[in-house]
């Protein structure tokens, strides 16, 4: 069984089910236990509502609606907007993507993927730099130089320590993490301290100066000015070893994200040159690389399409201005959880409607006009899902569903406009 | 569990005193656990062939040992460090090496269940059966120190 908690899609999970209902997941980690109970991720005691009917604001109060009342008043919704978004869909299966890029196109929308801030930084330093890539079983089974930056895979996808990066005893790290060198860099120190050999705390806005620093340490040219604290190690980490990746996380894109990257990208290039050395991004949602896959295959960029533009289509790696949309479709995301509250607040004020597939209530469905539940991908649907280094994974549906798919709502909503 | 009085049926009951007691505090003491059959010289005397091996099953399987692994579930967040990292997963469960979770039938001493380490045979733990006081792996790279080893 395959648990879709993560980007790692891990495939020994053992469930134990009885007259369809689940009673035990083995082999789960906590982040990965909330795709299978109603709880929040990493913490199993905080219960998550399912939304049982298809939900509709009458006179501002949500009311339980039939599926097609729901469909008809999204479709209203989203054909009459001059401006649609759509976004999301890292946490929704490959099949419903496809679903989702066929109806931007359809209503001449923005398609955002939810996690774009964090990606774009990457792929336009890819696209500059070249770098060398490698799956998770090559990385486990050579990679002897591990650094984490700005990650906390304990937090993001905790097993990824133990099967791929750290762990994992491979073909040539028999010996697990006494055949492997971790460090990590971050602006505070993590559990991640626990098992690495360096780790180097740096002071907020100072990551590009410690990264330049290690370029010249690298060069034998060291700067006449005083460097950040842990330069001088961190060259001498990242200059030894046979294979060497640099796992990135959230905490890198933050600020100066796409400057930061450039130069990350730019330090595993040059190691590159002596060693394989790869730049990895560590993503969160399960099936944020299905999305760029698809992009990529449909539209031959990584960068969020626009279908709206007056060329047609204009891709961008740009995030998107919500104050310019006037109507909201999001799929596989909750992106009031972490928009700022003036935003928020605005889109509110502006009345722009918003239509939510989720499963679970969240401050997004809340805020919506209409709501569709729907079936979990991997658990009560059949999908596709593409691990975070592009490898395809068939996901299968164990639990009956009551409700209808991402894949299935988003065609009928194609349908009905 | 035999009483003292059952227990004293399958020993000599000469009171030589080459133990150090009485046959009757003998019992006594092997009731209490204190003595193991074995302990008795008189009975490995041909004579008495086959009465260790009744006094055993008299007295039943040893008790459990103690616990001596403690898990704090609220601190535990699933990554399966501990699993990956036990020196008994290491040469007796192939999946846990290789950093993949147990199968149902594997036997080993803990796995991840619903998001959480739970012990399964403590009388695997290396620790115990080796008394190797000094395996520490599992609460040494427990990242959220939820391991506490005693």
């Amino acid at each position: 069984m395959i648990c879709t908690g993560c980007g790692c899609l891990c495939d020994d999970l053992d469930l134990t089910v009885a007259e369809g209902q689940l009673l035990e997941v083995a082999n789960v980690c906590l982040w990965g236990l909330s795709r299978f109970f109603p709880c929040k991720r990493s913490h199993p005691r905080k219960e998550r509502r399912r939304i049982l009917k298809p939900l509709a604001r009458l006179n501002g109060r949500p009311r339980e609606v039939s599926y097609e009342t729901a469909l008809e008043q999204a479709a209203e919704i989203l054909g009459a907007a001059r401006r649609p978004l759509l976004y999301g869909l890292t946490n929704t299966g490959s099949r419903a993507q496809e679903a989702a890029l066929h109806l931007a196109r359809k209503l001449r929308a923005r398609l955002e993927p939810a996690d774009l801030a964090f990606t774009a930084p990457y792929y336009h330093s890819l696209r500059k730099h070249g770098l060398y890539w490698a799956p998770l079983e090559v990385i486990r089974d050579e990679a002897d130089t591990v650094l984490f930056w700005g990650a906390n895979p304990l937090h993001s996808c905790p097993r990824h320590p133990v099967r791929y990066s750290v762990f994992a005893r491979g073909r040539f790290t028999e010996r697990g993490v006494e055949d492997r060198r971790v460090a990590a860099v971050d602006l505070y120190r993590t559990e991640v301290a626990k098992f690495c050999h360096l780790f180097v705390q740096v002071e907020p806005g100072r990551e590009l100066q410690l990264l330049s620093g290690i370029r010249e340490h690298l060069e034998g040219a060291p700067g006449p000015g005083p460097a950040v604290k842990g330069t001088r190690k961190l060259a001498g980490f990242l200059s030894q070893g046979d294979f060497g990746v640099i796992f990135f996380g959230r905490g890198a894109t933050y600020n100066q994200g796409f400057a930061l990257l450039d130069e990350l990208a730019g330090l595993a290039a040059r190691l590159g040159e002596e060693r394989p050395f790869v730049l990895f991004p560590l993503s969160a949602d399960f099936n944020a690389a299905g999305l760029y896959q698809l992009l990529f295959n449909e539209l031959g960029s990584p960068e969020a399409p626009d279908f709206g533009h007056e060329s047609g289509l204009l891709t961008t790696y740009a995030t998107a201005d919500w104050g310019e949309f006037d109507a909201v479709l999001v799929v596989g995301a909750d992106p009031w959880w972490f928009l700022p509250e003036e935003q928020a607040l605005a889109l509110q004020a502006r009345r722009v409607p918003v239509v939510s597939l989720s499963p679970y209530a969240n401050r997004t469905t809340a805020s919506a006009r209409v709501v569709f539940p729907t079936a979990l991908a991997g658990l009560e649907a059949a999908e596709v899902a593409y691990r975070m280094d592009g490898l395809p994974v068939v996901l299968k549906q164990v639990l009956p569903a009551a409700w209808p798919t991402d894949r299935e709502i988003l065609l009928d909503l194609a349908k009905a406009i | 569990m035999a009483t003292p009085d059952e227990l004293l049926e399958f020993l000599p009951g000469s009171d030589c005193g080459q133990c150090g007691l009485t046959c009757a505090e003998f019992a006594a003491a092997l009731s209490r656990g204190d003595l193991a059959p074995e302990d008795c010289p008189v009975l490995h005397e041909p004579d008495f062939a086959g009465f260790i091996d009744a006094l055993h099953e008299l007295l039943g399987p040893p008790a459990a040992p103690a616990p001596a692994m403690h898990l704090d579930p609220d601190r535990c967040n699933g990554c399966g460090i501990c699993v990956a990292m036990c020196e008994y997963h290491l040469g007796n469960c192939d999946e846990a090496r290789l950093g993949r979770g147990p199968r149902p039938a594997d036997r080993v001493v803990f796995k991840v269940v619903n998001g959480a380490v739970v012990v399964l045979r403590q009388d695997l733990c290396t620790r115990l059966i080796q008394a190797a006081e000094k395996c520490n792996k599992c609460a040494d790279h427990c990242p959220t120190g939820a391991i506490t080893l005693t």
